[in-house]
């Protein structure tokens, strides 16, 4: 036995070893990127019999964790909550098929949010798919549960849900290791058809509905008698209670501390089917009861309202935004001086926030990197098109060139091509003849680019896209994509996706590859992309912006390196601080010059173009 | 006992290493450990702050005004996260010349006990600004409010440095001294 700390998604990722999952898929996304990688390391640690990948997108990969648990083995899919909207559709078929060994779906959500384009609750989304949840409140008690969704998932033959959030993802926590672990041999099990099951037409799903839903009452029945729902203070005289889950459990302790009371708390470890015979038993003789969850109202929304029930619904918990120290001790409070309770005042210092609060502090937006080729690629599309075009974007590091102003729009994965593709179409029928220029990821591109690429040609729209291939998912931690020559555990991949060639494939009469780092050529193939638009027998151009990302690959930079310096004569238009925006280009203290952080700088001497009065030059 | 730090700083100047370096050494020493991090997006170059609370609950935030010690890199995030403080907490701060003025008062009527090192300056002298966060952690480690000692902190950098371990040492090193420094002047 050793002691060690363990990222939360670390401790998911050993709990999967430890619970003999046997195929581990997933699609990166803030916060769930760390789970897979977490089961790579101690699979190689204890030498463990796992096949894991970075699937093209969620639903592909779900579907193949679905597959491994139709056989009979252990499987799992990590992805954040708006990953599980692409995979929503497996999702909701697999609740009524079932499975065979234990599959566990791990949703990661993110109140805030910090890193992510809405605060949805994947919790009511497993509620409305009728997917078992678990909600843990700690790492440690993450890698437990893990254990007891599994058999759960086995014994009623049924998918469930892990439901971390971004505070449990991304909080590291000392937890004892075991040592090596005895593995199971690989059970004797094969597929078996069963076409009730696995190719069940529309009368027989009606049939596995009936049984799901019965499954679902048995269920709760056993998550009221399950350890991981428990009340602390049971003693208590207070007639106020606290129904809490999730990380929330542990701040609302917290604030119980600070407020120096001991309410009875009910920590619900199961938030759907909800234990309701266990919530009516705590709900009994209490005046009122306030329920803390994040990010939305899940077990609120399945209380029966017969106790005063304080939550989202009466705007006693806010209705948006991360459940932090400060805003679950006020609605705490709230709740206690409506009952006439005194309470101490909140351990921050007003008027010390409120000072700081009105204090010019800088605000620190994130901003690309030195050196990214995202930027010279959106730079050299706003020297090419300027003001005048509509530039719609995608997720990923690439969002940031909303900083550049060359991001108009931003939806979901994959969203940048058919919105340019609408934007075509809606734009001939209200007669707007801006350019559209759109830009999508490497990894997103592969991911839900190609489908609306096809749809685009096939349907005669014409607009510019730009891949910006930084050769890895950047912004989740440099996961390998398709297109890489490594797998997730670092093997080699069997096959390489070439870009250019996928465009073609999908109809593209225009695709030209180059590299960002060419400002000047780069921004003739723009031009020249968008002729080919505007030809009469022109269409989408696809433009690949081949750089890698600085932080995966630095080697380009290092082998030609092009350190610069900014002339005697620079007067401080700021105009390369605003519009190249480089982290390494400050504007000096008397704001009369800009100078150049040697510290960040990279020598990529891609400023030099960011200069149009030609004062930043080569040093040698 | 409980110690709750405060960590910040800017994405890419090392709060996630610094972090983990006391969070290592504090189990190293046989004390839990609860760590909140940032990950993802505002690590390009936004405010990061990490909260580690030693030997406390289980909560991953520490409230405003509870925190024992609070390490920053920067100066504006010093004086953006001194409301963490609990009065008569602890800062140590990478600044040349000291948190900005406007905050002074309320500094003295927390009694807040604010220690300045140019530690981005000794890193540079040292020949890697990147080691600022590894200076800053020797400095803080010389004072007594700091439950983890100078000898513990080189003890985890030998087990986690991957490179440039002697780099690491030594501005750990160098940090400590420029505390012992500021005490024999004073």
């Amino acid at each position: 036995m050793s002691t060690d700390i363990l990222l939360g998604n670390e401790a998911i990722g050993l709990g999967l070893v430890e619970q003999e999952c046997r195929v581990v898929t997933g699609y990166p996304g803030t916060p769930s990127s760390e789970i897979l990688a977490g089961v790579i390391k101690y699979q190689k640690k204890f030498n463990r019999q796992i096949y894991t990948e970075w699937s093209t997108n969620e639903k592909v990969a779900l579907e193949v964790a679905l597959a491994a648990t139709w056989v009979g083995l252990r499987a799992a899919v990590t992805m954040k909550q708006v990953g599980l909207n692409v995979a929503a559709d497996p999702l909701f078929s697999a609740a009524y098929t079932g499975v065979k060994g234990g599959f566990l779906i791990i949703a990661a959500d993110d109140p805030g949010p910090y890193s992510s384009q809405t605060e949805q609750d994947s919790r009511l989304m497993a509620l409305t798919a009728k997917v078992p949840v678990f909600d843990p409140a700690t790492p440690e008690e993450a890698r437990v549960m893990v254990g007891h969704a599994l058999a759960l998932s086995e014994k009623y033959g049924q998918p469930v849900m892990l439901r971390p959030t971004t505070r449990l993802c991304h909080a590291l926590q000392s937890m004892d290791l075991n040592g090596d672990f005895p593995e199971n041999p690989i059970p004797k099990i094969k597929f078996k058809r069963d076409p009730a099951r696995w190719t069940s037409t529309p009368k027989f799903r009606y049939y596995l509905h009936r049984e799901l839903n019965q499954k679902l009452l048995d269920i709760e029945q056993e998550f009221a008698v399950s350890p991981l729902n428990f009340v602390v203070n049971a003693d208590s005289p207070h007639k106020i209670g606290i129904i809490a889950s999730g990380v929330a459990y542990n701040t609302a302790l917290q604030a119980l501390e600070h407020l120096g009371l001991s309410l009875p708390v009910l920590k619900i470890g199961t938030p759907y089917p909800l234990p309701r015979s266990l919530v009516r038993e705590f709900l009994a003789g209490k005046d009122a009861v306030i329920v803390i969850e994040e990010p939305d109202a899940c077990i609120e929304m399945q209380i029966p309202a017969e106790t005063t029930l304080h939550g989202r619904g009466d705007g006693t918990v806010p209705g948006a935004g991360e459940l932090t120290p400060e805003v679950v001790f006020t609605s705490l409070k709230g709740v206690l001086s409506e009952a006439g309770i005194q309470t101490p005042p909140s351990p921050a210092d007003e008027a010390l926030g409120a000072l700081i609060q009105k204090l010019p502090l800088p605000v620190r937006r994130p901003r690309l990197c030195p050196g990214c080729g995202h930027r010279s690629a959106f730079f050299a599309m706003k020297r090419t098109f300027g003001p005048g075009a509509i530039y719609p974007g995608d997720i990923g590091c690439y969002t940031l060139g909303t900083n550049l102003r060359a991001v108009d729009t931003l939806v979901d994965m994959g969203a940048s091509v058919s919105m340019a593709h609408g934007f075509y179409h809606a734009n001939r029928i209200v007669g707007d003849k801006r350019p559209v220029i759109a830009t999508i990821g490497d990894s997103t591109f592969l991911h839900s680019g190609i489908v609306p690429l096809i749809n685009a040609v096939h349907t005669g729209a014409r607009f510019v896209l730009v891949i910006l291939d930084n050769h890895t998912t950047a912004m989740t931690g440099f996961q390998p994509t398709a297109a890489n020559e490594l797998l997730a555990d670092g093997s080699d991949a069997t096959y390489r996706v070439s870009l250019p060639e996928m465009a073609r494939a999908c109809g593209v009469g225009f695709v030209v590859e180059t590299d960002p780092y060419e400002q000047e050529s780069f921004s003739q193939i723009l031009t020249g992309a968008y002729k080919y638009c505007q030809a009469d027998d022109g269409g989408v151009a696809v433009v690949i912006a081949n750089r890698p990302c600085t932080l995966y690959d630095p080697t380009p930079l290092q082998e030609y390196p092009i350190p610069v310096l900014i002339t005697e004569e620079c007067d401080g238009c700021r105009f390369c601080v605003e519009a190249f925006e480089c982290p390494a280009l400050v504007l000096a203290s008397d704001r009369r010059r800009v100078d150049i952080d040697y510290n960040i700088c990279v020598e990529c001497g891609q400023c030099i173009d960011a200069c149009y009065k030609g004062f930043i030059i080569p040093k040698y | 006992m409980e110690t709750k730090i405060i960590l910040c700083g800017l994405g890419g100047q090392g709060v996630v290493f610094l972090t983990r370096l006391l969070a290592k050494t504090a189990i190293a020493n046989g004390l839990p450990v609860m760590v909140s991090e940032t990950h993802g997006m505002s690590q390009r170059g936004g405010s990061v702050i990490s909260h580690l609370k030693i030997s406390g609950n289980q909560a991953p935030l520490i409230p405003h005004g509870t925190a024992d010690i609070l390490i920053a890199l920067e100066t504006d995030e010093a004086v953006r996260n001194l409301p963490y403080l609990r009065s008569g907490g602890t800062a140590f701060v990478n600044a040349k010349n000291g948190l900005r003025s406007e905050v002074a008062g309320e500094v003295s009527r927390l009694a807040l006990d604010i220690h300045c090192v140019p530690a981005s300056q000794l890193a540079i002298e040292l020949g890697a600004a990147a080691v600022a966060n590894v200076v800053l952690a020797g400095f803080a480690a010389a004072h007594p409010k700091m439950p983890l000692s100078f000898e513990t902190l080189q003890e985890t950098l030998k087990n986690i440095s991957k490179r440039g371990l002697e780099l690491n040492l030594i501005a750990l090193e160098t940090g400590y001294h420029a505390k012992k420094e500021q005490e024999t002047k004073v």
